[in-house]
Formats: structure tokens, C-alpha cells, sequence
């Protein structure tokens, strides 16, 4: 007897969506046949209230783009606008923003930690990561003030300069952190659940990868060394030594291989970045910003994010507001094309998996 | 880099004569190219020329020149550039080639443009719906949709908050002081 389909509905509200998204999935027994995303919960319109805000008021939407890490949203926008402006940024300015850019990757990777784990059923570890996100959340709170949303890197450089000691309490959380790494591994990697639920689910292959636009770990997990700090380097990535790590297989299992190990590339780079850090101003005074305009032009500046490449294109008409401010987001592109395709196949069980692996983050495909 | 760069315009010029090139400092390299080029166009980029990835397209509204602009970005992980391919289309009824073919995520952004700034795309077949529901208004993010008139006209204020609206009005009313003159430009 033929089997007949039915329809499931995950989402908009579900534990295991990572965000307000819905999949709609035909399913025959637990096999899904058909998946079709429906996004649209979390639609704020950003892109066009910066189009009436000027240059500076824009700046402070650009991080609520997508919350798990903000800010590589940020320092695209301060990139894009001074790119377009040819202002230059002093050199510890640089320093201080690869040094956030990476401390917010690894709080992202501790969400990535819990997330991952969470959706096949294995809550203690994302007990202790996001417990220990909070350290580098508390080291946020002291630099910017705000513990998700930050506001720090903005045009010209960034905000304030460190405070007193703050270098000796990063190494220590990095410390910290890194000895916690070790306690991760054993209870994931080493976990049969973890290695039977993620070996051989959601894979991508390469010329899928290639042929979907796909980037970052997801990417790096076919096997293809691609990373834009090394090949288009912005900041001062292209002074700092490290490694981007590759797994073979473009499954679940490989791109946790490849997160696992860009997390300890993150805490070499912090340690390098405050060693080398020089001294001197952070910021070169933006002028008043209800006369600031910016001349004719645009600009395409993209940043690494632990979802992958985000870019952002800022167009000026040499007026006081943005013409056009687009963002690519990474999950843009995971999100519906490939996450359909990829869902094509696979068990119900498995699409929280799937959507967290592909790092699928709904603010950022709507924004 | 320069190199690369006058190679590539060399390459593109000898297919494609009426396409104009600008350069800019760094790697970065644009193309001015006709509409009707630009799928043979990216497919001589992807397959001859090795710029596999696309990293965006980006849509402009240039209301006052009665154009839409689209900026497909293009980038070779192994010459290191980016190539901006920039094609213009009129506002009125704007028709696109369809470039799903060449790139897979390109269908999420002409999905995009379509319900945001109202370009067709020829022969698209996708769902009509991403982020809106139901949406009979002008596409939304064209620039003579005004975003305030629609939400005044689609919402409706709080009863009980009548003097939150402006809270200097408030504050005068509560006061009896005059706003300084510095504030008076921001009020209402």
C-alpha cells in the first residue's frame, strides 16, 4: 500500500527553529519529500528606515540585523562608510576591532555550541556554553555597555579606547575559555549520539556548495578552503597568523569539525591582537552628524561571521541619508535555496540539525 | 592586480565591445553593461574566467532618473577581485533576464526584487510571497512608498498614550517652560 503524504508545519514558534521561520514539510512516513521555508515573522523594514536616517542613526540599526553576532554588521557599515568617504581608520582602532570581531565570534560559537547540541537532544552543553558566553558577554558589557548589541565599531573607529586592565581580563576569559573547549569536545565529539545523529545528515557536496553560493563553515566543511580574512583581509587580518581549518564529507559531523577548530583560531587570534596592539587614538572625529554627508559612490565591503561571508553594499547619493543600504546576510542564502534542498530527503528528526548547522539565522534573511 | 584587471577588461571588451569599465583603487573593478548582456555576461565570468562565487546582487531605486539599478558582485578566490556587473532598467513595467540558472541563490534575491521594487524576471517560476502577505499596496521598498503615511494609515496609536505622542508637548504642558530654541526644529 502507497504510503500518502502529509503536511507539517514547523515553526514560526518551535524550539528547534532557530529563529521566527517556518518550514512547511510534505512528509511520507519520516522522510521529507518537499520542504518550503516561509519567512516573513520578523520583517522590520530596516533597510528602508535607513533610508531616512542619517548617516550615524543608520549606523545604530546596523547590529540589530542579526542577533547572535552583531558585529560584523557594524564594521561592515563603518567599513562601507569609509570606504566610501576615503576616511581613515588610526591602527588601534584596527586592532580593537578584529579583537571584538572575534570575541563575537566565539560568543557565537557558544550559542553554535548549545544550538547544535540542542536540537538532537543534548542540553547539558549548551548549559555550559552559553553559561560561558556570559564571561565574553560580561568583558561586552564593560567596553560598549551593552551585552548583545553593542554600538561599538563605527565610522572613523570605535567608540572609546579599552578600559584600565581590560587586555589581562580578556586573556584571562580566553584562558578560561579555551580549558572549557577541552570539557566540549569530551562531551560532544566523543558522544556516540552526537557522531550517529550528525554523520552522513544534511550534506552538501561540493559542486551543490559551489552552485548555491554557500560560504563559511558550511563551505569549509566540502573541503574548500575559503575564508574572506584571508582571501579579501580587511582590518589588519592579513598581519595575524592563522589556520582555516577544512573538513572533508559536507555533513552535520564535518561542519562541526571545522567550528569546533575556527573557535581556537578565534582565541589565537584575540591573544595575538593584544600582544601587538600599538598605542595611540581610536577614533577620528566623524563630523557633525546632522550636516554629515558623504560624496557620490558606493561600496561592497564583506566580513567572516561564524554563519560565513556577510556583505554589505551601501550606496550615497552625496546627501545626508544612505541611498541604499543591502545587506547579505550568510543565512540569506542558506536559509531558503539550499535548506529547502538540503531538507529534501532527510528525516523530520533531523531539521532542527540541519537548520543549525547551516547557521539559518531568519532576522538576517529579512532584515 | 592592475594586471588582472586590464586582462579582464581586455577579455570582456572583446566579447562584449559596448560594455565601459571603471576601475577603483583596491580589487574592485566595475562593469557598465546593456540588461539583455548580463546572463551571458556572468555565465563567460563563471565558466571562462573562473569568477564562480556571487557574492550579491544589489537592487538601487534611482526615482529621480526613472531607473532601477542591479549590481550583481562577483568574486575569483584565485585572482582576488571583485567584478561589479551594473545594469540599469526602466521604472515603469522593469523586465529582468533570469540568471536562477547560473547561480542556485540567485532565486531567493530576484524573489526579493520582485516583491520589494516590483522587477519581473523572465520566465521565474517561484512562489509569489517571501517576507509579505498579501500585499496590494506599490512594491514597498521603491522610494515613493512613504513608509509613515502607510503606518499611520495601517495603525493606530495606543488609547491612554495621547501624550506620549511628543514629549516635549508633554513636558511643556506639565512645566509651563518654552523649548529652547535648538529643540524647536525636532517638534512638532
Amino acid at each position: 500500500m502507497r504510503e500518502k503524504a502529509t503536511t507539517l508545519y514547523i515553526g514560526p514558534q518551535h524550539p528547534g527553529i532557530t529563529g521566527n521561520m517556518m518550514v512547511r514539510l510534505k512528509v511520507e512516513g519520516d522522510t521529507i519529500v518537499k520542504a518550503t521555508t516561509e519567512v516573513g515573522y520578523l520583517h522590520r523594514a530596516f533597510e528602508k528606515l535607513q533610508e531616512k536616517r542619517n548617516w550615524l542613526q543608520s549606523f545604530t540599526l546596523m547590529c540589530r540585523f542579526c542577533v547572535p553576532e552583531t558585529d560584523p554588521m557594524e564594521e561592515s557599515y563603518a567599513r562601507a562608510v569609509e570606504t566610501i568617504e576615503g576616511r581613515e581608520v588610526p591602527e588601534r582602532a584596527k586592532y580593537i576591532r578584529v579583537m571584538v570581531l572575534e570575541l563575537a565570534r566565539l560568543a557565537s560559537f557558544m550559542l553554535w555550541y548549545g544550538g547544535q547540541n540542542g536540537s538532537l537532544g543534548l542540553y547539558t552543553i549548551g548549559q555550559w556554553s552559553v553559561g560561558d558566553r556570559n564571561y565574553i558577554l560580561d568583558l561586552f558589557e564593560e567596553l560598549t555597555g551593552g551585552r548583545v548589541y553593542h554600538m561599538y565599531i563605527w565610522p572613523g573607529g570605535v567608540r572609546r579606547d579599552l578600559p584600565k586592565g581590560f587586555e589581562q581580563r580578556v586573556l584571562k576569559t580566553m584562558d578560561y575559555i579555551e580549558k572549557r573547549l577541552d570539557d566540549y569536545d569530551d562531551i560532544m565529539f566523543n558522544n556516540a549520539i552526537f557522531k550517529k545523529r550528525t554523520q552522513g545528515v544534511g550534506i552538501v557536496d561540493k559542486e551543490t556548495a559551489i552552485e548555491y553560493g554557500v560560504v563559511g563553515a558550511v563551505l569549509r566543511g566540502t573541503g574548500i578552503k575559503s575564508d574572506i580574512r584571508i582571501d579579501d583581509p580587511y582590518e589588519v587580518y592579513d598581519k595575524l597568523d592563522f589556520e582555516v581549518p577544512t573538513a572533508e564529507g559536507g555533513d552535520i559531523w564535518a561542519r562541526a569539525l571545522v567550528r569546533r577548530q575556527e573557535a581556537r583560531q578565534s582565541i589565537r587570534i584575540v591573544r595575538q591582537v593584544i600582544a601587538d596592539m600599538p598605542e595611540g587614538s581610536v577614533y577620528n572625529r566623524i563630523p557633525n552628524p546632522q550636516k554629515w554627508t558623504l560624496p557620490k559612490g558606493d561600496a561592497y565591503v564583506r566580513t567572516e561571521s561564524v554563519r560565513g561571508e556577510i556583505g554589505l553594499y551601501v550606496a550615497s547619493d552625496g546627501g545626508l541619508y544612505p541611498r541604499r543600504v543591502h545587506l547579505r546576510g550568510a543565512a540569506y542564502v542558506h536559509g531558503i535555496t539550499l535548506l529547502e534542498d538540503v531538507l529534501k530527503g532527510s528525516n523530520v528528526a533531523d531539521v532542527s540539525a540541519i537548520m543549525n548547522s547551516l547557521g539559518t539565522c531568519p532576522p538576517e534573511i529579512e532584515r | 592586480m592592475k594586471e588582472i584587471k586590464s586582462k579582464l577588461v581586455e577579455a570582456i571588451k572583446a566579447t562584449y565591445p559596448e560594455a565601459t569599465e571603471k576601475d577603483y583603487e583596491g580589487n574592485r573593478l566595475d562593469f557598465y553593461v546593456n540588461k539583455q548582456c548580463v546572463p551571458s555576461v556572468l555565465t563567460y565570468l563563471k565558466s571562462g574566467l573562473g569568477y564562480i562565487h556571487l557574492s550579491h546582487i544589489a537592487f538601487v531605486d534611482w526615482l529621480e532618473e526613472g531607473e532601477f539599478e542591479l549590481i550583481y558582485i562577483v568574486w575569483s578566490p584565485s585572482e582576488k577581485l571583485k567584478v561589479f556587473i551594473r545594469a540599469r532598467v526602466e521604472r515603469e513595467n522593469p523586465l529582468m533576464p533570469n540568471i536562477e540558472n547560473i547561480w542556485r541563490q540567485a532565486n531567493t534575491y530576484q524573489r526579493e526584487a520582485r516583491e520589494m521594487y516590483g522587477i519581473q524576471f523572465e520566465s521565474f517560476d517561484a512562489p509569489q510571497d517571501l517576507m509579505l502577505e498579501d500585499w496590494e499596496d506599490i512594491p514597498p521598498m521603491r522610494r515613493d512608498f512613504d513608509t509613515e503615511a502607510y503606518a499611520n494609515k495601517t495603525y493606530f496609536h495606543r488609547s491612554g498614550r495621547e501624550d506620549a505622542l511628543d514629549v516635549r508637548e508633554a513636558i511643556i504642558e506639565r512645566s509651563r517652560e518654552e523649548i529652547p530654541d535648538f529643540a524647536k526644529k525636532y517638534s512638532r
